[in-house]
């Protein structure tokens, strides 16, 4: 759920108005849940859900392929699921360590170089000095850059971005990726050689990846299922 | 590669508190990293490097002994005035800069916070222990400037108060964190907080006795500036080194105290804050 305004529902004395329905143990004003539903006849309604209605199961080992137009809600339901931000209701329940890759490079530190920042990285997704070290060749190897791997990453290119980030997150130990839109940049060389890294860690490894993509020839390349998301549910 | 077993729920619900402190520590070489990465990262391209550090402190040292000590003539409890403002002076530091940079955590990691999961309680910790290298550099300095002193005939007593020093450090650490992080929950919606902050850092320098001692303070208002937890800081600092006044340990006490309180509610605010901030911010 998202409040449409610069600061929420906007201004201080909604928020106040909500705080005090709240406190009296009343509804929230600015949410009536049937209005909020239907973007159409209400557009200047300050309360928005991204997602609505949303079930869905996913076993070990599939490849999930999120379609939808833009806004749809592809990137909430993975923010909620990487657990960036938390769902105004329901709840999600799994199993298994989650690395997501939401964004090129995020959590790159500019001045740092490649190999710091190999480190670095990998302490954000949750891993250890050692476990780090075990795959830090198998990393470079696949991002394919032992040349520039002591160069600060503010001098690489958005390829090399995308190589080393994409590179970390399917060596590094996990059982659940979640990659978004990311794939765009790399060339399709790499592009190529990522979709079959990602095939082979959900054949041979049980990976369970969730992808979202515009590219619907990948996807339909590697994905096991599709889910077409549109204006916050699911169609099918 | 190993196969874990760890089943968890995303949910709306959260419990009140809940610290997280298991997941912190598997988070320890995170916190490493980052410390690492603040210290080497701070002053690349520089050519003065950390010695930027020592800049700062030995100016306004010097500052300080012109302006307090020769035009305004305060007492500095029979310490040599420079050695006085230097141990105020980073003391004070450490504890505005921890209170500073934790205040601003989900400002400054938006966008990282926004796109990877770690817990966030990793990056103050970070802040404050790599704000710790600092300030060790800067008590190297304090050592020299206590030393030259001793050369020149300045009488030292190091007694058992010495063993104080880290707690003191602690204390204030302690209080920076916990009022930043108070501050970092309270901004993210309103930022009006961040503005007034600066400005009331400023005043509370001076509340607490960092340009006099707080025996030199008015006795109408003494009451007001050992109730600043900062003062048994400072206070403190300069008994272990210097052996001048006395050891106040109610004022002592009561300053851990008000530390640990800010503390728990700072991780409080902060918790209750980490959540879902990034729809808010």
């Amino acid at each position: 759920m998202y409040f449409t305004g610069e600061i929420r529902t906007g201004t201080l004395s909604r928020d106040f108005e909500r705080w005090l329905a709240k406190i009296r143990g009343k509804e929230d004003p600015y949410l009536t849940i049937d209005r909020s539903n239907s973007r159409v006849h209400y557009p200047t309604d300050p309360v928005f859900w991204a997602l609505k209605d949303i079930n869905f199961e996913i076993n070990q080992g599939d490849v999930i392929g999120l379609v939808g137009e833009n806004g749809a809600g592809k990137s909430t339901l993975l923010k909620i699921l990487s657990r960036i931000t938390q769902p105004t209701s329901g709840y999600i329940t799994g199993n298994g360590r989650i690395i997501s890759l939401l964004e090129i490079g995020s959590g790159f530190h500019p001045d740092l170089t490649g190999r710091q920042n190999i480190y670095l990285n990998g302490g954000m997704l949750g891993m250890r000095k050692t476990e780090i070290s075990d795959q830090f060749d198998d990393i470079l190897q696949f991002a394919n850059m032992e040349q520039f791997i002591d160069t600060p990453v503010k001098r690489y290119s958005s390829g090399m971005y995308t190589r080393l980030a994409f590179s970390i997150a399917c060596h590094l130990y996990s059982d659940i990726i979640i990659i978004d839109e990311i794939l765009a940049v790399g060339d399709s060389a790499f592009q190529q050689s990522c979709l079959e890294k990602l095939k082979s860690l959900s054949e041979h490894e049980g990976k369970t990846i969730i992808m979202v993509s515009h590219n619907l020839e990948n996807l339909k390349k590697i994905c096991s299922r599709e889910i077409q998301l549109s204006k916050g549910r699911i169609l099918c | 590669m190993k196969k874990s077993v760890e089943n968890w729920t995303i949910q709306s619900k959260q419990p009140l508190f809940e610290l997280g402190l298991k997941d912190l520590f598997n988070y320890r070489y995170l916190i490493y990293s980052m410390v690492r990465r603040d210290i080497t990262a701070l002053y690349k391209q520089t050519i003065l490097g950390p010695m930027w550090l020592l800049v700062q402190p030995v100016t306004t040292t010097f500052l300080f002994t012109f302006v307090f000590g020769s035009i305004a003539g305060l007492p500095s409890d029979g310490v040599p005035r420079p050695l006085f403002y230097l141990s105020g002076i980073i003391t004070w530091n450490y504890f505005t800069e921890c209170l500073n940079r934790t205040s601003t955590v989900f400002k400054d990691n938006a966008v990282l916070f926004g796109k990877v999961y770690f817990p966030r309680l990793t990056v103050p910790i970070s802040i404050v222990i790599s704000l710790l290298a600092r300030l060790s550099i800067q008590l190297v300095l304090l050592c020299v400037y206590i030393f030259i002193y001793y050369l020149h005939g300045y009488h030292l007593h190091f007694f058992g108060a010495i063993l104080l020093i880290p707690v003191v450090i602690l204390l204030a650490a302690l209080q920076g964190m916990g009022i930043g992080l108070t501050i970092s929950a309270l901004t993210i919606k309103y930022r009006d907080l961040s503005i007034l902050l600066g400005f009331a850092l400023q005043l509370l320098m001076y509340a607490t006795p960092i340009i006099y001692p707080l025996s030199a303070a008015p006795d109408h208002i003494k009451w007001l500036i050992s109730s600043n937890p900062m003062t048994a800081v400072i206070e403190t600092f300069r008994f272990a080194l210097f052996g001048t006044g006395n050891l106040d340990w109610p004022m002592f006490l009561q300053s851990a105290l008000t530390s640990v309180l800010l503390l728990i509610t700072g991780l409080f605010a902060f918790q209750r804050a980490e959540k879902n901030f990034i729809d808010h911010i």
